[in-house]
């Protein structure tokens, strides 16, 4: 009889366990299901159009600067901060950049100035953040309203447009076929890819994110980590900056903006793919696919945008969601 | 302490003296009592360039003609905006300016001047006659789509059976409107429309890159399924024309605004076909000829609405148009 109770609880300790583990992995793998599944669904109901080169190039060369820009959130986030001055750092080093050009300033020194003022701006987000204490929902929100009305002073208030081909090339070229932007957004993520995790301030990055009294009491110089994170978030959001002006032909103070909100979205949806819960580049990039993915399907079964809104928006939810279950499962 | 009741004494005595002040030169609804003639002018748009031309042309005009002007700059946030208008209506007024804020974003505003009794003389600001202004001069809207339809009609060789997208964004009064005149006249043509609606842009802000994603998009499921794309507005246009030349379509697109950008892309013979130019300046003086008649008179404008005529910017006239982006 006893021997009876004991394998009933057993048995039911094992099957205990055996549902977590599909529910851990059911949410370890759900960002990349959710992909999978949406390219399929996508697949499903236009199969003659969905998977076409002209089609997956098309999501691509769409997702491209996000990429960039998710990327630089993403350094962020690991460092357990995030960064809403992305998009309008972005716009600013896109319409610097235009402007000189129109000026009759050489390649080299536009993209120079553009890339400094995403330096500009992270070290300022990075001081307020690391140094002066500042919550960074507080410090980048404003440098976002600043740099927003910078980005208009820039401009005039106007579109600027009539750059040199060289200039827009950066943007529109293409090598075998494939948008440049492309392989800026590949190039780009890897180097933030091996920098998170071969290098040493990679690794600070990690521990602060995962524990900052931790990594403090470990050694770590925090301010001057978290500094650097920002100062890089800024550098890498006005390449994407560049790269959009230049894919656009032109510039506007606010053309970057939906970027800040997607790179986060982006990021949240990233950190269900690892086990620790915590951001990660693959992640990311696997978030922004799932966005490039689920804009350009709807589009091409002719879904409503403000339907795609909703959609979006409880597509983040769910990650929020998932990646709040992870953490508290970890 | 006897000291510092005087000081204290002296503060309430002037703080008196500065309000007592205040309240005699500023009597409210009727502009006050000396012969200043007090305008308010307000715009939500002045991060447009249109808005900031207007912005320009009113501070001119009011230096011209001896205005005492209170610009009231909204930068599209209307409980920014709202609040500082009606502050400027309490402190007195004779007329108020609205430049480019439709009449639905301003109902306080409109409440607020009713009761004061100060007319507002409205530049593009809402499509269809309303009560809250005194006169509303516009663009005319049908004359718009008639004129741009017109010329894709032409350049395709008419509009039945022909798919056509047109892209819009309702919050804004003036586009949704000729959004909606455009499908009209396009399904009574003949013409389907790409999608099966309106292809609304979310973000002006990012209204270029939505409207290249749709156009891209519709192509790479429907290739040489587009045969013309009608735009509302510029920058969505030129969006439009970017994804159709790079996914090697043909089809023309026509916008609204006679952006310098669009001007220079309608000359460099791509698929941007045409846009409109509407005539602000002379709409403004047409504002400014009713305010100044009120002014002398007291007689209100004869019309609560005005629509005016446009121009089709094509390759022929671009050379002669002044944009819009350039006015001041």
């Amino acid at each position: 009889m006893t021997n009876q109770k004991e394998s009933t609880r057993t048995t039911a300790v094992a099957l205990q366990q055996s549902s977590r583990r599909v529910g851990s992995v059911l949410i370890s793998g759900s960002t990349v299901f959710a992909l999978i599944l949406l390219i399929l669904f996508f697949f499903a109901m236009r199969p003659d159009t969905f998977l076409t080169f002209v089609n997956v190039r098309n999501i691509l060369y769409q997702i491209s600067i996000l990429a960039i820009i998710a990327g630089a959130q993403t350094i962020v986030m690991v460092v357990g901060d995030f960064d809403l001055s992305v998009g309008a750092t972005s716009s600013l080093a896109g319409a610097v950049t235009s402007v000189l050009l129109l000026q009759e300033q050489g390649l080299g020194v536009a993209l120079l100035a553009g890339v400094a003022v995403g330096l500009a701006v992270g070290l300022v987000n990075g001081v307020l953040i690391a140094y002066l204490k500042m919550s960074a929902f507080v410090a980048t929100l404003a440098t976002m309203t600043s740099v927003v009305g910078i980005a208009y002073l820039v401009t005039g208030g106007t579109t600027v447009f009539g750059m040199p081909a060289e200039f827009n090339q950066l943007g529109q070229g293409r090598f075998l076929n494939i948008p440049l932007p492309v392989y800026f957004a590949i190039g780009i993520s890897i180097l933030i890819w091996a920098g998170l995790k071969y290098t040493t301030v990679g690794r600070r990055w990690h521990a602060i994110g995962g524990n900052v009294e931790v990594a403090r009491l470990s050694g770590v110089n925090v301010r001057w980590a978290r500094l650097l994170a920002f100062t890089l978030a800024g550098v890498i959001s006005a390449i994407g900056g560049i790269l959009l002006a230049a894919r656009l032909g032109s510039a506007a103070a606010e053309q970057g903006a939906d970027n800040t909100l997607f790179s986060v979205a982006a990021v949240f949806l990233g950190m269900t793919v690892i086990r620790s819960g915590a951001s990660n580049l693959l992640g990311t990039l696997v978030g922004v696919a799932i966005i490039g993915v689920m804009s350009n399907g709807l589009n091409i079964l002719g879904v409503n945008a403000y339907v795609q809104q909703v959609v979006t928006g409880l597509i983040i939810i769910a990650a929020v969601t998932l990646s709040g279950l992870k953490t508290r499962e970890r | 302490m006897r000291n510092k009741f005087k000081v204290a004494g002296a503060l309430v005595a002037a703080a008196v003296l500065a309000l007592t002040g205040c309240s005699s030169s500023g009597s409210g609804g009727g502009g006050g009592e000396d012969d200043t003639f007090k305008v308010i002018a307000f715009t939500s748009g002045n991060q447009t360039p249109v808005g900031a031309w207007w912005v320009k042309a009113v501070e001119a005009k009011a230096k011209e003609l001896g205005w005492e002007l209170k610009m009231v700059q909204g930068d599209f946030d209307f409980q920014k905006m709202n609040p500082a208008v009606e502050s400027a209506i309490g402190q007195g007024a004779d007329v108020i300016l609205d430049g480019y804020t439709d009449n639905s974003s301003i109902a306080s505003i409109v409440t607020a001047a009713k009761d004061a009794e100060i007319p507002i003389f409205a530049q593009d600001a809402g499509t269809e006659p309303t009560d809250s202004f005194v006169t509303n001069i516009t663009t005319n809207q049908q004359q718009i789509v008639d004129k741009t339809l017109g010329a894709i009609s032409d350049k395709i060789g008419g509009l039945e059976g022909k798919t056509i997208m047109v892209i819009g964004h309702d919050p804004h009064a003036g586009i949704r409107e000729r959004s909606r005149l455009a499908v009209e006249a396009l399904e009574k043509a003949g013409a389907k429309i790409a999608g099966g609606e309106i292809q609304q842009v979310t973000n002006p802000g990012v209204g270029r890159t939505e409207a290249l994603n749709f156009v891209a998009d519709y192509l790479a499921a429907n290739p040489n399924g587009l045969d013309a794309v009608w735009a509302g507005w510029d920058d969505a246009a030129l969006g439009a024309a970017q994804a159709l030349a790079e996914g090697d379509s043909a089809a023309p697109v026509t916008g609204v605004d006679a952006l310098s950008e669009t001007i220079a892309a309608i000359e460099a013979g791509g698929n941007m076909l045409a846009t409109i130019e509407q005539p602000w300046p002379a709409v403004l003086d047409m504002l400014v000829k009713d305010v100044e008649e009120y002014r002398k008179s007291g007689t209100l404008p004869a019309k609560d609405f005005v629509a005016v005529d446009v121009t089709l910017v094509t390759k022929e006239n671009a050379a002669d148009i002044t944009p819009s982006d350039k006015l001041g």
